[in-house]
């Protein structure tokens, strides 16, 4: 099984992690991994090596990062050059939650983060927009 | 086919697309529920969460064919509020051979029986009656969960009390 390491900013890998586990029920194979302000990126690279070993069981590990270009994402990348690892950035809780679930799949790590990345993409909706245009043609 | 009943306060909600659909494999979400089909904000809103390859019908309890739904050969989920429309929808057909509590909430003379289900007496009057009948009832708030049967349902609520 892909495992996932959910790195950020703050306390919202943990939250995040919590929220989706009282969507679906317990991630198996999840970490988290975050940086408060002040921590010396040494202590972040060894608790980001730490969380990726944990649950790495051989079919390689996604890191699922905060923001592009912040602290989280950039230490996952220097990591994604020796070990088997994808860094996405942006995560969102439907990304996590579609990750999770599409690791029963057959698929690739290059594979499920590309899919990943247009998920969590499209997920991002002007759901009243949407709603709107529900409403000129229900389905129901 | 009926592929699952689950009561549920609030019905199509982020544990139900998100967990309940994907593990149940259904074609088709029935929610049985006046207040719900009665605004079409709600309807839509509702119909628009789940993913558009599976049917979703919202329709007040007395509009529900359950006799046909339990019939035609579609996976589908049964959406129902509260405990007291079950045995409304059970006496109209609805093929029932589980059901699951999913969310029901706190409320007077509710009493606790598993993290996200409380109990009216007479709720659990009637799902001891339905067991009797051959219903299989578990509180679940997630398949992944361990299901809470019945009997331990019971035991909680007396000793709640």
């Amino acid at each position: 099984m892909v495992g996932l390491v959910v790195a950020s900013h703050g306390r919202l890998a943990e939250e995040l992690v919590s929220t989706a586990e009282q969507i679906v029920g317990k991630l198996p194979a999840v970490a988290t991994c975050n940086i408060e302000p002040g921590t010396p990126v040494e202590d972040l690279r060894a608790k980001m090596k730490q969380a990726v070993s944990r649950v790495d069981a051989g079919d390689g590990v996604i890191i699922l990062a905060d923001l592009f270009g912040g602290t989280p994402c950039k230490e996952s990348l220097m990591m994604c050059q020796r070990m088997n690892l994808e860094v996405l950035a942006g995560v969102n809780l439907p990304m996590l939650l579609k990750a999770n679930s599409l690791r029963s799949e057959q698929l690739t790590l290059s594979e499920m983060a590309n899919q990943l990345a247009s998920y969590g993409q499209r997920n991002i909706t002007c759901a009243s927009a949407l709603l709107r245009e529900a409403q000129q043609q229900p389905r129901t | 086919m009926i592929s699952l009943v689950r009561v549920d306060n609030r019905l199509i909600h982020g544990q139900v697309v998100e967990a309940w659909l994907p593990h149940l494999k259904v074609s088709r979400v029935v929610v049985a529920d006046d207040e719900a089909a009665s605004s079409p904000l709600i309807r839509a809103a509702m119909a628009l969460a789940v993913q558009s390859a599976i049917e979703v019908q919202i329709l007040p309890l007395s509009q529900v064919d359950f006799a046909a739904l339990s019939k035609d050969g579609v996976r589908t989920l049964v959406l129902l509020r509260d405990v007291a429309s079950v045995p409304f929808a059970y006496a109209h057909g609805l093929n029932l051979g589980e059901l699951n509590l999913g969310n029901v909430h706190f409320g007077t003379g509710r009493r606790q029986v598993s993290p996200s289900v409380f109990l009216a007496e007479a709720e659990l009057r009637t799902l001891q009656q339905l067991a009797e009948q051959g219903v299989r009832v578990e509180a679940r708030a997630v398949p992944s969960e361990k299901p809470v049967e019945l009997s331990d349902l019971s035991e909680r609520w007396a000793k709640a009390g």
